[in-house]
C-alpha cells in the first residue's frame, strides 16, 4: 500500500502531501526528514531508499515487520516522492508517479510548480483519481483526465448557476498563468528557477 | 478551482510574496483570525465558506496547525451545490482523521451522496470513506459500498472506485464483510470487461483473499486467464497499454496475487502459466531505449521471476531468472542492480542449490562497494542470504573488511550479520575466535553483549582452544586502542587460561597484568569490577605479582562506587590470607564448562554446550523478514524470547526465509475441524452448495448408467455431459448451452474432488469468461481414477446473467466408470466366486422390487440397468435362467485392477431381490453394490 504521497520542491517546500495511513509524529518533520534523505542523493543513483527512519511515523502498532521503502522521482525544481509498504512493486510505483505527473500535465497543460501552488485543491483531486486509500486507482491517463475533466465540468455548472454573472473561467490551463515560467519538462529536465515560495 | 476564489488567489500571492517566515507567520494568522470571526458571525453563504474552508486547507498544506473551519466543511458536504460538496470533501478528507468526532456529522450525507444518482457524487463520497473512513463508518455503510460495486447500473468509475472503499472498509473492520459468500461475486468482477475495473478488484481480491484463501481460491485460475489474455494473447484495449506494455499494474498485482497460493497441481493451470511466465521473460531479452518501457517491463519481470522461484525452485524457468538476474547485477542502470540484487536475496532464500548464485559472488562483493547506499544494502542482504559453509570465510572476510568503511546506519546490520554468519557456519573454533574478537575490535559500539558472552563459553568449553584463545586476545589488548568489550573478554579469558601461556616469551603474568591494567583506567565501572575478578584470580595462579595485585585492591578500596569498593575490599581481604589457607584456591577454582544444550542452529559448531540469548537471532529474523512481502502473519518474534532450544528450528527455518508461504496449509479443509455444512462453513473452505431441484438427482442417477445426457437445466443454461473412459481413465465434455439472448459473462466453472489422492479431474483448458447468447461451450475434463473413491466430484459453474448465479451439481463420475467387461467361463466364475468368499470381501443385500404391469420381473430393465454400470452379463452360468451374474474388471491407476463380480436372485412372489457383489477389494465391493442397487430398487413411495 501506498503509505504517502509528497511533492516538495528542491528547497525542501512542500507543495502537496497526502498521507493514507495515519500519522503518528508531525508531518513537517517527516517531510523534512524525507527531504534530507532524497535532496543529498545525487542523479545517477536508484530511485528507491530504504527508510527504517520513517517507520515511526508511519507504521500502525501492529505492523512490526513491515519496512517502509521511498519511491522519488525529480522532476526539475520538484521531488515527486512516495512512501511505500513492500506490498507494492518498486518499478510499478515509479511507473505510476510518471502517470500522475503525465496526469498534472494534462490537465495544467506544461504543468510548473506554480501551478500546484495556486490549484492545490484540483492538484489533490487529480490525485484521487490516481490513487485511493493508497492503492492505485487508475493508470490510465486517459481516463484519469476524463474523470477530472467530468468534475471539473460539474463543478462550473454549479459555479455558473450559483454566479449567473461570473464568466464561468476555464478550467484547464487557464490564462493567469505566470508567462515565462519553465515547465517541469521532464522530457528535458531543465532547471526552472522557480522561487521557493 | 482556486482561481475562481479572488480571496484565495491573494492570499496564496501574500504568503508566495512574504520575504520571511514571520511575515508568512503574520499574514497567515491575521487570515486565521479573519476567518475564525467570520465563522463566529455566521451569516455565510456557500460561496463565503467554500472560499474560507479553501483558505484553511492552503494553510493545512502549507504545514500550519488548523483548528478552524471543521464545521463548515461538514457543512459544505450536504451543499447542493457540486463545486461547495468538492471543497468540503477535500477538507475532511485532508484535516480528519478516522477517529475525528467530526466524522460522526457526516456519515449521513455520505450515505445520502452514496445513493444520490448523480454518479460524481458518489464518487466523492467514496474517496471519502476510502480515506477517512473508519470503524464507524463502515458499520454503518458497507452495505451501500458493496451495492455500488456489484450494481449492474454502477458506471465503470463508480465501481472502480467502490472495489477499493470496501478494501478500505474491511481493512477497517474485516467483520462487516462476509468475504466467504461474497467471495464468487467478487471475484467474478475479476473479468470485467474494463481494465480499470479489473485493477481496482485485483486489489481487493488481494486483500481479502490473504485471510480467506479457501473461499477465493477461484481467483486463482481468473488471475492465470487474465495474464495469458494480457501477455500471450495480447487481449486488451490499447489505452490501458503504458509505453507499449499492457497495464504494468495489473500484471504486477495479478502476478503477486498467484504468490498467495501454494502452487497449483492443475496440470492446464500450470501450464498456461508456465507459457505466460516464459512470456514475460522472453520479452525483457532484448532492453529497449525507451526508459518508462524498460521500467514498465522490468516491474512485470521481477514480479514474474519471484512468482517463478515461489512455484518451483528447480524449474527451468528459474534457471532462465538467474541467467536474468546475473545481468542485471551488474547493469548500468542502478534501479536495476537494486532490483537484481534484492531479487537474488530472494532466491538464495528459497533454493537449495545455490551453485548458480555462488558464481557470481565476486560481482555481489563488488556490489557492496557500490556508490549508492540502497544498492549496498541490498548486496549485504543477498550475501547473508547465500552465506553457507563453504563460502562462509570468504563471505565473512569480505564484511569484515567491509565493515571498517561501512556507512554508519548500515553498521550495526553488519555485525549482527557477521555474528550469525560466523556463528551459523563456522568450521573451525579457531576461524570462529579470530572473527568474533576481529569484529569486537573492529566495531565494538555495535557489537552486542552477547556476541562476546558467546566466545567466553565457547572458549571455556572448548580445552583446545584455551591457550591459543588466551594469546590472541592478548595480541589484541596490545595494541595502543583496544574496544571495552575486547577487554572484558580479554579480563575472562587471560584471568581463566592466562596460566597456560604464563611461560612462553613476552607473556609473562607481570605483561599480561600490565597490560590489561594499562586500560582500566579508560573503561566504565563494570568493565573495572570484572578486572578486579580477573586480579583475584591472578592472585592465586601467579603469586609473583601479588604486590601489585594487592595494591591495586587496597586502592579501589576507596573508590566512590559502591560495587567496586566492595569487590576490593573482599579481594584484599581474600587475598591478605596466609599462604597455606585454601580459601583463595577454592574461590579461584577454575570455572567448569557451561552446561551442554543441544541446539540445531550451533549443532554445527559443536560446541559441548552453551545457550546463547535468543536476541541477536530474533532481531535476525525480523531483518529477514523485509526481503520477500509478508504475505502472512509471521510468528511473531518476541514468541522465540522466551523460548530456549526447543524451537531453535523455527529460528533457524526464519532464519532461513521459508516463513514466506508455507503458512498456507494452515487453512486447508481438511485441517478445518469444522462439520458444520452451513453455506457460510462450505463457502469459507471454497466449497459450493449443492443445487438443489425435482430434477437434479434424477439427471444425475441416469447418468450414473449411461454415457450422456443432459446434467441441469433451468430457464438460463443447459448442461449437457458425454463422457469416454478406458481403463483408469476418462474424458469428459461437458456441454454449456446459454439459453437466454443476453450473454452470460464472468462465467466462471471450478471443479472440486473430495480426495484428490483417489480421484484427479481437470479441465483441459481455462474456461472461457463468456458464454454468448444461445450458443454452447464445451469443455474438456480429464479424469483419472486412482484409488477406490466414493464421493463424486462437484462442477460448480457461476456467472453473470442479471445478478449472480451458481450452480452446483455432481459430476456423473463414479467407481463403476472405470469398470470393464470381462468374459469369464462357467468354471472360472463360480470358481473366482468361492476364491472371494464371503464377507467382508462380500456385500450383499436384499430389497424391494416393483414387477412389470404383466406382474412379471422386469428383466430387461435389470440387464440394461446392470450393463449401464459396465458389468458384463454372462449368460446362461447361473442354473437359475431369472438370475443375472456379471463380472468387470475395475483399473486403477495407483491400486492396480480389481476383479467385481455380481449375482442379481429377483424372486417374483416375495417382490423381492437379492444382490451380491465379491470383489477382491471389499470398498469396491460395497461401492459396486449401493451403485448398482439405488436403480433397481423399487421408489418406496409408488
Amino acid at each position: 500500500m501506498i503509505h504517502a504521497v509528497l511533492i516538495f520542491n528542491t528547497s525542501g517546500v512542500a507543495r502537496l502531501t497526502k498521507f493514507y495511513s495515519t500519522l503518528h509524529r508531525s508531518s513537517q518533520t517527516l517531510v523534512h526528514q524525507i527531504f534530507s534523505l532524497v535532496s543529498t542523493r545525487a542523479p545517477g543513483l536508484c530511485n528507491f531508499l530504504d527508510a527504517p527512519e520513517l517507520e515511526s511515523f508511519l507504521t500502525a502498532q501492529e505492523a512490526d515487520g513491515e519496512k517502509l521503502r521511498v519511491v522519488y522521482r525529480n522532476y526539475a525544481t520538484l521531488y515527486f516522492v512516495f512512501v511505500v509498504d513492500s506490498a507494492e512493486s518498486e518499478l510499478g510505483i515509479l511507473d505510476l508517479i510518471q502517470v500522475f505527473v503525465e496526469s498534472l500535465d494534462r490537465t495544467f497543460e506544461n504543468v510548473c510548480e506554480l501551478d500546484l501552488v495556486f490549484h492545490f485543491d484540483e492538484v489533490h483531486h487529480i490525485l484521487s483519481e490516481v490513487i485511493q486509500g493508497g492503492l492505485v486507482l487508475e493508470t490510465n491517463v486517459e481516463e484519469i483526465d476524463h474523470q477530472v475533466q467530468r468534475a471539473a465540468k460539474a463543478r462550473k455548472e454549479s459555479f455558473a448557476s450559483a454566479n449567473p454573472l461570473s464568466l464561468g473561467s476555464g478550467v484547464a490551463g487557464g490564462g493567469s498563468r505566470a508567462s515565462g515560467l519553465s515547465s517541469l519538462g521532464w522530457l528535458t529536465e531543465k532547471l526552472a528557477g522557480v522561487g521557493t515560495k | 478551482m482556486a482561481t475562481n476564489m479572488r480571496g484565495l488567489t491573494q492570499f496564496i500571492a501574500d504568503i508566495r510574496g512574504a520575504r520571511v517566515r514571520e511575515l508568512e507567520e503574520k499574514r497567515i494568522n491575521k487570515e486565521m483570525a479573519n476567518i475564525r470571526k467570520r465563522f463566529k458571525d455566521g451569516n455565510l453563504d456557500g460561496y463565503q465558506k467554500k472560499k474560507y474552508v479553501a483558505k484553511v486547507i492552503f494553510t493545512y498544506i502549507l504545514g500550519y496547525k488548523v483548528d478552524v473551519g471543521h464545521m463548515e466543511a461538514v457543512n459544505l458536504i450536504s451543499s447542493p451545490k457540486y463545486s461547495e460538496k468538492q471543497i468540503g470533501y477535500l477538507a475532511v478528507t485532508l484535516l480528519m482523521h478516522e477517529n475525528s468526532d467530526f466524522l460522526r456529522l457526516v456519515v449521513n450525507s455520505i450515505r445520502k451522496d452514496l445513493n444520490d444518482n448523480n454518479e460524481i457524487s458518489n464518487c466523492l463520497a467514496l474517496h471519502a470513506i476510502a480515506n477517512v473512513g473508519g470503524q464507524e463508518m463502515a458499520e454503518a455503510l458497507a452495505e451501500d459500498v458493496h451495492r455500488l460495486l456489484i450494481s449492474p447500473t454502477s458506471p465503470t468509475f463508480v465501481r472502480k472506485k467502490a472495489a477499493l472503499t470496501l478494501l478500505r472498509i474491511y481493512r477497517k473492520h474485516p467483520d462487516v464483510i462476509t468475504a466467504a459468500e461474497w467471495a464468487l461475486r467478487i471475484v467474478s468482477l475479476m473479468d470485467d470487461m474494463d481494465l480499470g475495473v479489473v485493477i481496482c478488484v485485483t486489489s481487493l481480491v488481494m486483500a481479502i483473499a490473504q485471510d480467506h484463501l479457501d473461499a477465493f481460491a477461484v481467483c486463482y485460475t481468473k488471475a492465470v486467464d487474465r495474464l495469458n489474455k494480457l501477455v500471450v494473447e495480447h487481449e486488451y484495449s490499447a489505452t490501458y497499454a503504458y509505453y507499449k506494455v499492457p497495464t504494468p499494474w495489473l500484471q504486477v498485482k495479478l502476478l503477486r496475487l498467484l504468490q498467495y497460493y501454494p502452487p497449483s497441481d492443475d496440470p492446464t493451470i500450470q501450464g498456461v502459466m508456465y507459457k505466460v511466465l516464459e512470456t514475460i521473460m522472453n520479452n525483457c531479452a532484448e532492453p529497449s531505449r525507451n526508459v518508462q518501457h524498460n521500467n514498465a517491463q522490468h516491474a512485470v519481470l521481477f514480479e514474474a521471476i519471484s512468482l517463478a522461484i515461489h512455484l518451483d525452485t528447480n524449474s527451468p524457468l528459474v534457471n532462465t531468472a538467474a541467467i536474468l538476474l546475473a545481468r542485471f547485477i551488474s547493469s548500468k542502470e542502478t534501479n536495476v542492480r537494486y532490483l537484481g540484487l534484492d531479487t537474488m536475496a530472494q532466491l538464495a532464500a528459497r533454493t537449495e542449490n545455490l551453485t548458480a548464485i555462488k558464481k557470481h559472488q565476486g560481482t555481489i562483493i563488488l556490489s557492496l562497494r557500490d556508490k549508492d547506499i540502497s544498492v549496498r544494502r541490498r548486496a549485504l542482504d543477498l550475501l547473508y542470504s547465500m552465506c553457507d559453509t563453504d563460502n562462509s570465510e570468504l563471505i565473512v572476510g569480505e564484511l569484515l573488511r567491509y565493515l571498517k568503511v561501512a556507512d554508519y546506519g548500515l553498521r550495526e546490520e553488519v555485525v549482527l550479520k557477521i555474528a550469525i554468519l560466523t556463528e551459523k557456519y563456522a568450521s573451525t573454533y579457531k576461524w570462529y575466535v579470530d572473527t568474533i574478537l576481529e569484529l569486537l575490535s573492529a566495531a565494538g559500539d555495535h557489537v552486542g553483549e552477547e556476541v562476546w558472552y558467546r566466545v567466553v563459553q565457547i572458549v571455556t568449553n572448548t580445552e583446545d582452544l584455551q591457550a591459543y584463545a588466551a594469546k590472541i586476545v592478548f595480541e589484541y589488548l596490545r595494541s595502543p586502542s583496544s574496544h571495552e568489550s575486547l577487554v572484558k573478554v580479554g579480563g575472562y579469558i587471560l584471568g581463566e587460561y592466562g596460566h597456560l601461556i604464563a611461560n612462553e616469551p613476552g607473556y609473562s603474568p607481570m605483561d599480561q597484568f600490565q597490560v590489561l591494567h594499562s586500560k582500566s583506567q579508560f573503561c566504565a565501572a563494570p568493565t573495572r569490577a570484572l578486572l578486579l575478578s580477573t586480579y583475584i584470580k591472578w592472585v592465586n595462579v601467579f603469586p609473583e605479582i601479588k604486590p601489585q595485585l594487592l595494591n591495586v585492591f587496597e586502592r579501589y578500596r576507596h573508590v566512590l562506587d559502591v560495587d567496586l569498593q566492595q569487590r576490593a575490599c573482599e579481594f584484599y581481604a581474600l587475598a591478605s590470607r596466609p599462604e597455606d589457607d585454601e580459601l583463595l584456591q577454592n574461590v579461584c577454582e577454575e570455572i567448569p564448562p557451561f552446561p551442554a544444550r543441544e541446539s540445531a542452529l550451533l549443532g554445527r559448531l559443536k560446541t559441548k554446550g552453551g545457550d546463547k540469548s535468543d536476541t541477536p537471532l530474533e532481531r535476525a529474523s525480523t531483518t529477514r523478514k523485509p526481503i520477500k512481502k509478508p504475505t502472512f502473519p509471521q510468528p511473531n518474534g518476541n514468541g522465540n524470547a522466551t523460548a530456549t532450544n526447543g524451537n531453535a528450528n523455527d529460528i533457524a527455518s526464519s532464519l532461513m526465509g521459508l516463513e514466506i508461504t508455507s503458512s498456507s496449509n494452515g487453512q486447508s479443509p481438511s485441517s478445518q475441524p469444522d462439520p458444520s455444512q452451513t453455506l457460510a462453513a462450505l463457502a469459507e473452505k471454497g466449497l459450493p452448495m449443492l443445487t438443489v431441484g425435482p430434477n437434479v438427482d434424477r439427471w444425475f442417477d441416469k447418468l450414473l448408467h449411461s454415457a450422456e445426457g443432459v446434467l441441469y437445466e433451468d430457464v438460463q443454461i443447459q448442461i449437457g455431459v458425454k463422457s469416454r473412459y478406458h481403463g483408469h481413465l476418462g474424458q469428459l465434455a461437458i456441454y454449456m448451452g446459454n439459453k437466454i439472448s443476453a450473454p452470460l459473462t464472468s462465467f466462471t466453472a471450478t471443479l472440486h474432488v473430495d480426495n484428490q489422492d483417489a480421484l484427479s479431474a481437470t479441465f483441459a483448458k481455462i474456461a472461457p469468461s463468456m458464454i454468448a447468447p444461445r450458443t454452447q461451450s464445451q469443455q474438456l475434463v480429464h479424469v483419472e481414477c486412482k484409488t477406490a473413491f466414493t464421493t463424486p466430484p462437484i462442477l460448480s459453474v457461476s456467472f453473470l446473467a442479471g445478478s449472480h448465479q451458481t450452480i452446483a451439481v455432481r459430476l456423473p463420475i463414479v467407481l463403476t466408470k472405470f469398470v470393464e467387461h470381462v468374459k469369464l467361463g462357467q468354471a472360472d466364475f463360480f470358481e473366482r466366486w468361492r476364491l472371494i468368499g464371503g464377507p467382508p470381501r462380500e456385500a450383499q443385500q436384499i430389497f424391494p422390487i416393483t414387477l412389470d404391469e404383466s406382474g412379471h420381473v422386469d428383466r430387461n430393465k435389470q440387464r440394461q440397468v446392470v450393463s449401464g454400470f459396465n458389468l458384463n452379463i454372462l449368460d446362461g452360468l447361473d442354473p437359475n435362467p431369472d438370475n443375472i451374474v456379471c463380472a468387470g474388471i475395475l483399473h486403477m491407476s495407483t491400486d492396480g485392477k480389481v476383479g467385481c463380480l455380481m449375482r442379481l436372485e429377483p424372486n417374483r412372489e416375495a417382490k423381492l431381490c437379492r444382490i451380491t457383489v465379491r470383489s477382491t477389494s471389499e470398498d469396491v465391493a460395497a461401492e459396486v453394490m449401493k451403485l448398482i442397487l439405488k436403480p433397481l430398487k423399487a421408489d418406496p413411495a409408488s
